[in-house]
């Protein structure tokens, strides 16, 4: 069926009634049932949901790219005058890559590592037998310079991990387009970078898609990322779309209960910075069991009788726009949903609300001074034969740091800073070079491991990856509980310790004998949350507590650390990059770049009135998840520079919008303000 | 790069001569004086003195071990206590022999071995993958003296289709490839076995990376993405085993040797062994050493050179 180019459909694929189900040992999951959505042409689509939603799912179904024990269930997946679930494996290949492509999630997996790029890019043109070789190369190096990669000449011959993270991910997006896809998935295209970079790459395929007129659909957890990139949106919940429509209306007239939910539980939107985030209670449904109503329904705030007995009716809007609840249409109409955005509709979560005792700040609990230290990169032999006689990076230069008893510090840098190497030598677990780290008075820098042993007790660490940081072959009791055995302390009846911390940390008793693998996300923080506070620490370090947890569960363990601090008087020390989450629970941030401390001090004051240039960069870096905050420019380009070669003068300077010539050549010192904030800039923000 | 090759050529150099130190302190450990069990329980106080001199047994044994050294160095083994011949000569009369088997053996385990994981591993339960596997477990647990003997009953006593024992004529290449036939097999039938089943792991393994993923949502063709991209990656271990399976498979040769009594090194230093002839066994066990350290330096260079973050890392 030839098509008038001049009527071109404005759907350019459309999902209809697709059902997946994957085959798993508990039975058949129904991951994917009765998805349908279009996409239209020339349009940014964002898929937003969070994990076990089934976004991703509906992305490999349309490439046909399913796990093999997915079953397709039925419906189906126009694009053009073919049905993409239905076509042949043949068929599907010659789709891929040429008319779809995708842009994946994590640039550092997803490209291999033995290949050059040139090798790679060459490889996807492999259907165009009458493109010469050097042709091929030619439109490689004009795809790699588009999307913004200097050089493109000479490092087209480079590998992979010749590439910083974003480089990496520019790289990524120009395999995908390089044949001109007429639709471009993005798979997470940001999740596995740092915000500044976040930045750029939103921006690269805002200009990129009116550049190419290109089809974009993106797949996030991400609200900012969304609203700040997307035409449409579609939100899926455990593997239904319960609501669809333009991106303003998703964002500032949502109807879903769902909807609204996430929107309000996303730290980044709310400005009231209070101590309580807004959870929705209760957890994804298992998808195994028999599902009747409202897949919404145990968790909704508005539940109705009807809800859990009838599937609700998909209420439509406008041309894409519905939403799939009783309180939009039908015998249960309210009139008054949705209420105006400013009504909070979620709970705040169980559990206390006393704001803790501010702390007084002339006896810090810890004390890090002028704390440097260096890695190794050469050994000594290597070294003189290549006649190098640097053979040491700062990964931490020159930090001063304290935290006082009841106080949460925000450690806060993009990866590479430095911020976890400084947590781990905190911890005694790395040798450092110079300077102090006092703990309750006590200097425990490089202390023997015989005598700091005692000292791990007062000093507990949440690890970055709660469930890898769990030994898969213990159970729940057993992990919670090992700290005690690691410290051989007697006399203490286990079982009830573990039944007094899985209290503690709002864990149902029944959980104790579970293993790791049974565990959620949010269910295995909790267990590092334990293990923490089993033997009442004084400090706690924090990497990254709510790293890989949905926007509606971060609040629950965040909340969690705020009443355990109140209660009983805990220190931490949060190490993240995730600004939204640190201005809610810290009273003071420290800002990290290239292993120094650029700018330290209250958290309201520090977002208020950055003072460092890069701590302005990282305040506008996150996208906002309001479409009309939109930002039109990126306020700082460039990357992260190598610790090999850290610039003579201020660290920042090759990215600083207002660098002078000062800045380039003199390191500048930490200065005091009269406010009591300290900064490392020749030129501090007014 | 250099720096990496100076590094390795240098612990090369101490292993072979942690190993000279080890073979030639063995002399010193057993018992009986080296010049009565070379020349024989009824040699004349003169032979044995003059033999003493010759051999240098009258220095100190630090000075003997560097003399030993030093010829090493310059390609003298010593001397045959029998033959009086040069070690060096004999070793290298042989050593063909030995290279030509091992070679052969392990080339077709190679080209057979890594198919067939390849392809066990991209359709995982298909029927070609569990024969792969049943017979893989086989062959590693049958020692390869046992297939030799099977192989020349089978092959060369009752079907009378390939000689039974010898290296072929000399000069006539037909006749010395005929003769390989089933001491190459016997040799390489287990790793048939151990390959495959190691590629198989690893491919697997990489099957399963994104980057595969991405090649396949690129729409690569099927063949591209495991030739070019999976087995890429997949091979690097299996690199390393193979050039580790070589020293493995020089201590087999001693066995298909004897069995199909083909001249090689193995069978050199069997013999040696048997008549107490020190020099061959010192001279050939240090040959097969540094020919061993030889193929792993090779090994671990191979890798390098398909693994740009190893070869840059050097």
């Amino acid at each position: 069926m030839p098509q008038d180019a001049a009527h071109a459909p404005e759907t350019l694929l459309d999902v209809r009634n697709l059902s997946v189900d994957f085959r798993t040992p508990r039975g058949r999951v129904k991951a994917l049932r009765d998805v349908s959505f279009p996409i239209r042409r020339n349009r940014i689509v964002g898929i937003v949901g969070e994990s076990g939603s089934g976004k991703s799912t509906v992305l490999w179904a349309l490439l046909g790219l399913l796990a093999k024990n997915a079953d397709v269930m039925g419906g189906e997946v126009r694009f053009g005058d073919r049905d993409l679930l239905h076509a042949s494996e043949a068929q599907l290949r010659a789709t891929r890559g040429e008319e779809i492509s995708v842009v994946f999630q994590d640039p550092m997996t997803s490209q291999i590592p033995v290949l050059t790029y040139g090798r790679q890019m060459l490889d996807i043109l492999y259907r165009r037998p009458n493109v010469s070789a050097t042709e091929k190369r030619h439109m490689a190096v004009e795809m790699l310079r588009k999307v913004g990669i200097p050089d493109p000449d000479r490092r087209i011959d480079q590998y992979p991990h010749h590439f910083s993270g974003g480089m990496r991910q520019r790289a990524g997006i120009a395999m995908a387009l390089l044949t001109g896809p007429q639709l471009l998935l993005a798979d997470e295209p940001t999740t596995a970078l740092d915000v500044t970079m976040e930045a750029q790459i939103i921006h690269l395929l805002q200009d990129l898609q009116k550049e190419l007129d290109a089809t974009i659909v993106v797949v996030s957890h991400n609200l900012g990322l969304i609203a700040e990139l997307c035409d449409d949106v579609v939100v899926m919940y455990a593997g239904e779309v319960i609501e669809a429509g333009d991106v303003r209306e998703i964002f500032h007239n949502a109807q879903h209960p769902y909807t609204r939910a996430l929107l309000e539980c996303d730290p980044a939107r709310i400005n009231d910075v209070s101590r309580k985030l807004p959870v929705i209670p209760g957890d994804i449904p298992d998808l195994s069991k028999a599902l009747s109503g409202c897949i919404y329904a145990p968790r909704c705030q508005r539940v109705l009788p009807v809800c859990r007995e009838t599937l609700p009716p998909d209420v439509a809007r406008g041309e894409m726009s519905l939403a799939r609840c009783h309180l939009l249409d039908g015998p249960h109409r309210d009139s008054s949903w949705p209420p105006p955005l400013d009504v909070m509709t979620v709970g705040q979560g169980e559990g206390t609300a006393a704001k803790p005792a501010r702390a007084q700040r002339d006896a810090p609990l810890l004390d890090i001074s002028d704390l440097s230290v260096q890695f190794e990169v050469v050994g000594p032999i290597q070294a003189r034969l290549k006649g190098l006689t640097q053979r040491h990076v700062d990964a931490v230069l020159d930090v001063s740091l304290s935290v006082a008893p009841g106080e949460t510090v925000g450690l806060v840098g993009e990866s590479g800073s430095g911020k976890t190497t400084l947590g781990r030598c905190v911890l005694n677990l790395l040798p450092s070079q110079a300077g102090h780290v006092r703990f309750e008075g006590e200097d425990i820098r490089n202390m023997p491991e015989g005598r700091f042993k005692p000292l791990r007790r007062d000093m507990a660490m949440m690890f970055q990856d709660p469930v890898g940081s769990l030994s898969p072959r213990k159970s729940v009791r057993a992990l919670i509980t090992e700290p005690f055995q690691i410290h051989g302390i007697a006399g203490v009846d286990l079982d009830a310790e573990a039944e007094r911390l899985a209290e503690m940390v709002r864990l149902p008793k029944h959980f104790l004998s579970r293993y790791p693998h049974e565990l959620s996300g949010g269910q295995a923080r909790r267990v590092g949350v334990a293990r923490a506070l089993a033997l009442n620490p004084k400090l706690i370090i924090a990497d990254e507590p709510t790293a890989g947890l949905d926007v509606s569960v971060q609040g629950e363990i965040l909340n969690l650390m705020a009443d355990l601090q109140a209660e009983h008087g805990l220190g931490y020390l949060i190490i993240t990059h995730n600004l939204p989450v640190v201005r809610h629970i810290a009273d003071r941030l420290a800002i990290m770049y290239l292993g120094r401390i650029v700018e330290e001090g209250p958290t309201d004051e520090v977002f208020a009135r950055p003072v460092h240039p890069y701590t302005r960069a990282l305040v506008e870096g996150v996208p906002q998840p309001d479409p009309d905050r939109r930002r039109v420019h990126v306020s700082i380009s460039g990357e992260v520079p190598s610790l090999l070669n850290r610039p003579k003068g201020c660290d920042f300077a090759g990215r600083c919008p207002v660098a002078q010539d000062r800045c380039r050549t003199e390191k500048p010192p930490h200065l005091t303000m009269t406010d009591g904030r300290r900064h490392a800039c020749h030129f501090p923000l007014g | 790069m250099l720096y990496y090759l100076t590094k390795r050529l240098g612990l090369s150099a101490l292993v072979i001569g942690l190993v000279v130190l080890v073979l030639f302190s063995l002399l010193y450990f057993i018992p009986g004086d080296p010049a009565t069990i070379a020349l024989g329980p009824r040699a004349t106080e003169e032979a044995i003195a003059r033999y003493a001199e010759k051999m240098h047994l009258d220095e100190p044994v630090w000075r003997q071990f560097l003399i030993y050294i030093g010829n090493a160095l310059t390609g003298d083994l010593g001397l045959d206590v029998f033959s009086d011949r040069p070690v060096t000569a004999i070793i290298l009369e042989r050593i063909g022999f030995t290279l030509s088997l091992v070679g052969v053996g392990m080339g077709w385990a190679v080209l057979l071995g890594i198919p067939l994981g390849c392809l066990a591993a991209v359709r995982p339960n298909s029927w070609l993958d569990r024969v792969t596997g049943i017979l893989s477990v086989g062959t590693i647990a049958v020692p390869s003296f046992l297939v030799s003997i099977w192989a020349l009953l089978i092959f060369a006593v009752h079907l009378r289709w390939l000689p039974a024992i010898g290296a072929g004529e000399p000069g006539q290449v037909g006749d010395q490839l005929i003769h390989l036939i089933l001491p190459a097999f016997a040799i390489g039938l287990s790793w048939v076995g151990y390959l495959a089943r190691m590629v198989r792991a690893s491919m697997l393994e990489v099957m399963g990376e994104n980057y595969i993923r991405s090649a396949r949502a690129f729409g690569l063709r099927p063949r591209r993405v495991i030739f070019g991209y999976a087995l890429r990656v997949a091979i690097l271990p299996t690199i390393t085993l193979i050039g580790m399976g070589f020293g493995g498979m020089i201590s087999s040769t001693v066995f298909a040797e004897i069995i199909f009594a083909r001249p090689g090194l193995g069978k050199l230093i069997f013999d040696a062994v048997m008549a107490r002839n020190f020099p061959i066994v010192q001279g050939a066990v240090l040959v097969a050493t540094g020919l061993y350290v030889l193929v792993v330096l090779f090994s671990d260079t191979l890798i390098a050179w398909f693994d740009p973050r190893v070869r840059e890392s050097l």
